[in-house]
C-alpha cells in the first residue's frame, strides 16, 4: 500500500517522470510500428504469391499434354481443393500509334483459376458480379476475350501512385493486338534447331486485373488457355500446359500433400506422357511460400537488424530512467530515511524504486503500444498526409510491390517489445534503488 | 574564462554527466555506422547509374524510336561542351538458347561498343574484352561470328561475397534473338509475312554494371544488327536514344539545358520532314532524371531512416535535460555566487550552453571514433560471421552488393556531430533557463547552505 501511495505521489509530483514515460512510449511505438510493418509486408508478400499462383506449383521443364487428366487425378486427393493449368509466353501488346508494351501472356482457365487463387476479386468489373469469372465478350460469342493487368494499360499517377480506373474501364470491350512467338524444334538432317514463328492474336479486353502487386499488374495479360495453345502450337492436337497451380485444403499437411502430388505426377508423366525419369525428376513441385522463402528470409533479417539498431539506440531510455530515478532518490532522501526509521527494510525501499521503474515501463509501453497501433493502422493515411503537406510520396507500388502499405499490427512482436520495455525500465531503476536502499536514516534525519 | 573552467569542472566532477556523454556517444555511434552504410549504398547506386547512362540522354520510351538521330549527332559533335555521343537501340526481344525450346522476353540494347564506352562505363563492365572494347561483340572462339554481351546475372551464378564464377574463356553458346519490328507508325512491320526478325548471336562476354535489373534482363547487341531486328533500319533510320557525355568542366544542369536548346532548334529544323511527329515524344534528361525512379526510392529510404533516428534521438535530448536539471539543482549555490558578483542571466545561459556543447562534442567524438573503428572492421566482422555462422548482412546471391560501404563521409559526419551538439543544446535549454532565473538571495540564504 505504501509503495502504491509513493508511486502515485511521485507520478503526480515529479513531473520529470513524465519524460521517462514519454521516452519509453516513443521507443515502444517505434519498435512496434517497425516490426508490424515489416511483418505485414512479409505476410502480404507470401499471401500475394498464394493468391497469384496458388499454394503449390507443379512446373515441369517442358510443356506437357493431357493436363486435364492430371488435374482430374489431382482433384481426387482429399488434400487438394482445386488445380488449374497455365500456358505462358512472352509477347508485345500493341495499343496502336506506337504504343507497344512488353508483357507475359498467361493462358488460363478462368473458372478453375478463381477456385485456386483469389483471381475473381482482382477483376475490376466481374468481381462485383455473381457467378464465375469469364473471358467471354458480351454479345460477341466468337471473339477472343482477355484480361489485362491495370499496369499494362496505365501507369500509376506520379503523385498519388493510384491508377486511373475510369480511363482503364473505357478500354473494356476494345480490341487490341498481341504479338507473340512460338518456338518449335525442327529436325534437319541430324541437327535439331529451334524455329521461331510470329503469331498475332487479336482479342477484346473483357476486364481489367488489379491485384495490388505492381509487377503482376504491369506484366500479365490473360487469355483462354485453349485459344493461346491453338495459336502458338497449331500442330498439337492435345491441350497443352506448362504449369499446374494447386490449392490445398485448409486442413491439409503441406509435406504430405506435396508427396501425394509428386506420386500422382510421376505416375502420370510415365504412363500418359511416356517421359524418362530424368525429365520427371526435373519437375519442380514446390509451395509458393517455399518459392519466396529466400527473399522472405532476407526481409526477416533486415527487420531483425533494424529492430536491433533501434533497440540499441533505445538503450538511452535505460540511461534516462537511471538519471531520473537517481535524481528522485537524491531529492527524496528524507522520505526514504523516514520509511527506514519506521522499520522499512533496505530491500523494501529498493523494491519501491524498482517497482516504480516497472510502473513507468508499463505505463510508457502501454501508451507506446496504443501509439504504435494507431500509427500502424493509419500508416496509409499518414503517408497520404505527408504527400499532401510535403509533396513527398514515400510509398510507391513500383518500388515496394504493393499499392497500399500492409498495416496489420503484429501482436506477438508487440508483446515481446512491451515485456522488454518494462524490463528495461526496471533495470534503469535498479542502481538508484540500490542507492536508496543504502541510505542511512541517521545521516539524513540529523537536525543540522 | 570562468565559463570554461566551470564547464570542465562540472564535466569532470559530476559523474552523472558521463551518462549524458554515453547517451550521445551511443546515438552518434549507431547513426554514423548506419548512415555511412546507407549513404555508401545510395552513392554506389548513383555512381553505377551514372556509369550506365552517361551524363545526358536524348530519347523516347516508345519502342518505335525517333528518326534523324544521325543529323542530331552531327550537331552534338560540333558542340564544344560535348565529349562523346552514342546512339542506342532499346527494345524487347524473345531470346532463346539455340537447341532448346526455352525462350524468355528480355530487353535488348544495340550499341557501338567503342562509342558507348566513350560515353558510359560500358567497357569497364566487361570481363573478357575489358581491355579491347572494340572486340566486345567478337567471340573469342570464332572472330567471324556475330557476338552478343549478356547481363552477368543472365549467364553466371552469383556466389557469396566473392562475386561470380567467371569462366576462363567464353563458352561457345548461341542465342536466337527475335524482335517484332515496328513501322514508324508503331504498327507491326511484315504483318503479312508472319515472321519476326530473327538473328543468331554468339555469346562473347558478360557485362557487370552492378545494377541488378540491368544485369538480369539486358542483352547488348551490335547497333546495326539491333536496328535491323527492331525494324528501325532502312532509308529513315531510327534510334531509341542518344547517350551523351559532357566535357569535364561542364556542369550537369548547364550541359542538359544546352542540349535541350539544341534539341528544340533541331526539332524546328526538321518540322516539315516525314517523320517529324516522332520527335515530339523525345525528351532530354540528365542521368539523374533518367534513373529518377530508382534513385528517388533509395533517397527516400535514406530520408525515412534519418527521420526515424531523429525520433529515437529525442530520448538523448531527454537524458541531457535530466542531467542538466540535476546539475542546476545541485549547483544552485555556484549560480547564486556567480550572480551575486554580477554575472548576468545571459552569461549563466552561456555557461550551461557551453557545458552542453562540451558534452555534445565529447559524446559525438567518442561515438564517431567508435563508429569509425567499427566501420573499419565491418567487412572483416561480416566475413567472420559468414565463416562461422553463415550470416551475411545482405545475402550476396540476392542483392547486387559487394563489400559493405565503410568510407565515412566527412559531410555526413559533420552533420551528425552538429545534430548531436544541437540535441545537447536543446536538452540544456530548460535547465539553463531555470539556472538563469535563480535568485541569489534565495539560493544563498543561511537556511539553504
Amino acid at each position: 500500500m505504501l509503495k502504491l501511495f509513493l508511486w502515485l505521489r511521485y507520478l503526480r509530483k515529479k513531473r520529470i517522470v513524465l519524460l521517462s514515460i514519454t521516452a519509453v512510449a516513443l521507443s515502444v511505438a517505434l519498435l512496434i510500428t517497425v516490426a508490424s510493418l515489416f511483418n505485414s509486408f512479409i505476410d502480404a508478400f507470401e499471401q500475394s504469391a498464394a493468391e497469384t499462383i496458388g499454394d503449390v506449383i507443379l512446373a515441369p521443364p517442358i510443356r506437357f499434354e493431357k493436363y486435364q487428366l492430371l488435374i482430374k487425378r489431382l482433384e481426387q486427393i482429399s488434400t487438394i481443393e482445386g488445380a488449374t493449368a497455365t500456358l505462358s509466353a512472352p509477347g508485345l501488346l500493341h495499343f496502336g500509334k506506337g504504343n507497344v508494351r512488353a508483357v507475359v501472356i498467361w493462358g488460363i482457365e478462368p473458372e478453375r483459376r478463381a477456385k485456386v487463387t483469389g483471381f475473381k476479386q482482382f477483376l475490376h468489373k466481374q468481381s462485383q458480379l455473381p457467378g464465375e469469372p469469364s473471358l467471354e465478350v458480351a454479345g460477341q460469342p466468337e471473339a477472343i476475350g482477355g484480361f489485362v493487368g491495370i499496369g499494362v494499360v496505365a501507369e500509376p499517377d506520379e503523385k498519388t501512385d493510384e491508377y486511373d480506373f475510369q480511363t482503364a474501364e473505357k478500354l473494356i470491350g476494345q480490341q487490341v493486338v498481341l504479338t507473340t512467338a512460338a518456338v518449335s524444334k525442327t529436325q534437319e538432317h541430324k541437327d535439331t534447331t529451334a524455329q521461331i514463328k510470329r503469331k498475332t492474336i487479336k482479342f477484346t479486353i473483357a476486364d481489367i486485373v488489379f491485384t495490388g502487386a505492381y509487377h503482376v499488374d504491369k506484366t500479365f495479360v490473360y487469355l483462354p488457355i485453349e485459344k493461346l495453345q491453338k495459336t502458338l502450337y497449331t500442330n498439337s492436337e492435345e491441350p497443352l500446359a506448362d504449369q499446374i497451380q494447386i490449392k490445398l485444403t485448409s486442413e491439409s499437411q503441406v509435406d504430405a500433400a506435396l508427396a501425394q502430388i509428386r506420386g500422382i505426377w510421376q505416375l502420370f508423366a510415365a504412363e500418359q506422357l511416356g517421359w524418362e525419369p530424368y525429365l520427371i525428376n526435373r519437375t519442380a513441385i514446390i509451395t509458393s511460400k517455399k518459392m519466396q522463402s529466400p527473399l522472405v528470409a532476407e526481409f526477416r533479417k533486415q527487420m531483425g537488424l533494424l529492430l536491433m539498431i533501434f533497440g540499441v539506440v533505445s538503450f538511452s531510455v535505460i540511461l534516462l530512467i537511471f538519471c531520473i530515478f537517481y535524481m528522485i532518490v537524491i531529492t527524496r532522501q528524507k522520505d526514504i530515511a523516514i520509511i527506514k526509521s519506521c522499520g522499512g527494510t533496505s530491500s523494501s525501499v529498493g523494491w519501491i524504486f524498482v517497482g516504480f521503474g516497472g510502473c513507468i515501463g508499463i505505463i510508457g509501453s502501454a501508451l507506446g503500444a496504443i501509439l504504435g497501433y494507431i500509427i500502424t493502422k493509419n500508416i496509409n493515411t499518414l503517408e497520404e498526409w505527408i504527400r499532401i503537406i510535403f509533396g513527398l510520396k514515400l510509398w510507391k507500388s513500383s518500388v515496394y510491390l504493393f499499392s497500399k502499405i500492409p498495416n496489420e499490427v503484429d501482436w506477438d512482436w508487440a508483446l515481446l517489445i512491451v515485456v522488454f520495455a518494462v524490463m528495461a525500465a526496471a533495470i534503469g531503476a535498479l542502481a538508484p534503488a540500490i542507492v536508496a536502499a543504502k541510505t542511512r536514516p541517521v545521516e539524513i534525519l540529523r537536525y543540522e | 574564462m570562468y565559463k570554461i573552467i566551470l564547464a570542465i569542472r562540472y564535466l569532470l566532477r559530476r559523474r552523472i554527466t558521463y551518462f549524458a556523454v554515453l547517451a550521445v556517444a551511443l546515438c552518434v555511434f549507431i547513426v554514423v555506422v548506419v548512415m555511412t552504410v546507407v549513404t555508401g549504398l545510395v552513392g554506389d547506386f548513383k555512381r553505377k547509374s551514372h556509369n550506365f547512362v552517361g551524363d545526358c540522354v536524348v530519347g523516347t520510351e516508345s519502342l518505335v524510336g525517333f528518326a534523324y538521330y544521325e543529323d542530331f549527332i552531327k550537331m552534338l559533335e560540333q558542340a564544344h561542351f560535348v565529349e562523346g555521343v552514342s546512339p542506342v537501340i532499346k527494345s524487347y526481344a524473345l531470346v532463346s538458347r539455340e537447341q532448346t525450346e526455352q525462350n524468355a522476353g528480355l530487353e535488348i540494347m544495340g550499341i557501338d561498343p567503342v562509342r558507348h564506352s566513350g560515353v558510359t562505363g560500358f567497357g569497364k563492365t566487361l570481363y573478357h574484352r575489358k581491355d579491347d572494347v572494340a572486340k566486345a561483340f567478337v567471340p573469342a572462339y570464332d572472330v567471324n561470328l556475330p557476338g552478343c554481351v549478356v547481363g552477368i546475372d543472365l549467364w553466371l551464378i552469383r556466389t557469396g561475397k566473392s562475386g561470380y564464377l567467371y569462366e576462363d574463356t567464353p563458352a561457345e553458346v548461341a542465342f536466337v534473338v527475335s524482335c517484332f519490328p515496328l513501322t514508324a507508325k508503331g504498327a507491326p512491320a511484315k504483318a503479312g509475312a508472319g515472321e519476326v526478325n530473327t538473328k543468331t548471336f554468339y555469346y562473347s562476354d558478360t557485362s557487370h554494371s552492378g545494377l541488378a535489373h540491368v544485369d538480369s534482363s539486358l542483352v547488348y547487341l551490335p547497333f546495326e544488327q539491333a536496328q535491323w531486328l527492331c525494324g528501325m533500319a532502312g532509308p529513315d533510320k531510327r534510334a531509341s536514344a542518344i547517350h551523351i557525355k559532357f566535357r569535364p568542366n561542364v556542369k550537369l544542369q548547364v550541359g542538359c539545358e544546352r542540349i535541350a536548346l539544341l534539341w528544340q532548334r533541331f526539332k524546328q529544323e526538321k518540322a516539315g520532314e516525314k517523320q517529324a511527329n516522332l520527335l515530339d515524344i523525345v525528351t532530354v534528361q540528365s542521368w539523374k532524371d533518367y534513373r529518377r525512379a530508382s534513385i528517388a526510392a533509395m533517397e527516400k529510404e535514406q530520408t525515412m531512416m534519418t527521420v526515424m533516428f531523429g525520433l529515437v534521438g529525442i530520448t538523448t535530448v531527454f537524458v541531457v535535460l535530466v542531467v542538466f536539471y540535476m546539475i542546476v539543482s545541485h549547483k544552485s549555490k555556484d549560480i547564486g555566487i556567480l550572480k551575486s558578483i554580477g554575472v548576468s542571466n545571459a552569461n549563466i545561459i552561456q555557461l550551461f550552453s557551453g557545458f552542453a556543447i562540451l558534452v555534445g562534442l565529447l559524446g559525438s567524438g567518442v561515438g564517431a571514433f567508435a563508429g569509425w573503428l567499427f566501420l573499419l572492421k565491418i567487412n572483416r566482422i561480416e566475413d567472420l560471421l559468414f565463416e562461422h555462422f553463415g550470416f551475411q548482412l545482405w545475402d550476396r546471391t540476392i542483392y547486387a552488393i559487394g563489400d559493405i560501404p565503410n568510407q565515412v563521409e566527412l559531410k555526413v559526419l559533420a552533420v551528425i556531430i552538429a545534430s548531436a551538439i544541437a540535441a545537447c543544446l536543446a536538452g540544456a535549454v530548460l535547465p539553463s533557463w531555470r539556472a538563469a532565473k535563480l535568485e541569489p538571495v534565495e539560493t544563498l540564504q543561511v537556511s539553504q547552505l
